[in-house]
C-alpha cells in the first residue's frame, strides 16, 4: 500500500512562469484548493531553505477553513521545489512531503507533482484534490 | 436521483457517515470524528453526500446538522428491487425451460 501520489501535468507556459505560480504569493491564491469554486484567501511564502509556505483553504458554502504549512527544503528555479507539508490541526509527526519538478519542452512545462507521507487510505482523494487543484493552476496560467 | 445516491455510497468514507447518521441527525464533528482521513477530504466527502441530497444540513448560529433525507436512498432501493424482480422472472423461465426440457415435453 503506497503513501505517495505522483502526477503529471502539462501546462501551455514556460518553467519560469510555472514555478511563480508556485511560489508567489497572489498567483498561490487563485489556484491551490482542493475543489474548483473552494478558495484560497491567504497565503504566505519565504522563500528561502526552511522558509515557510502557508495557506489557508476556504469552502464559501459552509466557511470552513483549512490551513495548511510546510517549509522549503529544495529550491531549484526553475527546475525543482521540494518542501514538507502538513494540516494545521495535525502534530508534526504527520509531516509530508511534496516535490515538484518542472520540465520545459518548446513552449509547454510538464510538471512532476510528488505528495508523500500520505495515510495510505487517503491517496485517491488527494488525487482527485491535486486534479481540482491543478485544473485551477490551468486556469490562472491561461488568464 | 438514484444514480446520485448510488455515487453517495460508493465510498467507504461516505457509508461510514451515512451509517452513522442513521441514528439520527448530528453535527458535523459527531458525524465525521476518527474516520482516519484529513478534514478537508472529509469536508469534500459530505459535499457528495449533499448534492446528492441523501445529506441535508441545518446551520444553527455556528453549529451545522447534518441528517439523512431517506428519499433518494428509497428510490436506490426501488431501483434495485426492480432489478431483483426483473432478474427473478427471468430465472423462473429459464427453470420452467429446462423443466420442461427435462420432462421431454416439447
Amino acid at each position: 500500500v503506497s503513501d505517495r501520489v505522483r502526477m503529471e501535468r502539462t501546462f501551455q507556459a514556460s518553467a519560469q512562469e510555472v514555478f511563480d505560480a508556485w511560489t508567489s504569493v497572489e498567483v498561490l491564491k487563485r489556484w491551490w484548493h482542493a475543489e474548483h469554486e473552494w478558495e484560497t484567501p491567504h497565503a504566505e511564502v519565504d522563500l528561502r531553505l526552511g522558509g515557510a509556505i502557508r495557506l489557508i483553504m476556504r469552502n464559501p458554502e459552509d466557511g470552513a477553513e483549512y490551513g495548511g504549512r510546510g517549509e522549503f527544503v529544495t529550491i531549484e528555479a526553475p527546475r525543482r521545489l521540494v518542501f514538507t507539508w502538513g494540516w494545521d490541526y495535525e502534530d508534526e509527526s504527520k509531516r509530508q512531503l511534496i516535490e515538484v519538478e518542472l520540465i520545459e519542452h518548446g513552449d509547454s512545462t510538464t510538471v512532476v507533482l510528488t505528495h508523500s507521507g500520505l495515510p495510505a487510505t487517503e491517496t485517491d482523494e488527494y488525487v482527485d484534490g491535486w486534479q481540482k487543484s491543478l485544473d485551477n493552476l490551468e486556469a490562472a496560467l491561461g488568464s | 436521483m438514484a444514480n446520485d445516491a448510488f455515487k453517495a455510497l460508493a465510498h467507504p468514507i461516505r457509508r461510514d457517515i451515512v451509517q452513522r447518521l442513521a441514528d439520527g441527525s448530528a453535527t458535523v464533528g459527531e458525524a465525521t470524528r476518527n474516520l482516519g482521513v484529513s478534514k478537508p477530504t472529509l469536508s469534500r466527502h459530505l459535499k457528495v453526500l449533499e448534492e446528492a441530497g441523501v445529506v441535508v444540513r441545518m446551520i444553527d448560529g455556528r453549529t451545522h446538522r447534518l441528517s439523512l433525507d431517506m428519499e433518494p436512498l428509497e428510490e436506490a432501493e426501488t431501483w434495485l428491487a426492480r432489478q431483483r424482480a426483473h432478474w427473478a422472472r427471468v430465472l423462473d423461465v429459464v427453470e420452467e425451460y429446462l423443466q420442461e426440457q427435462r420432462e421431454g415435453r416439447p
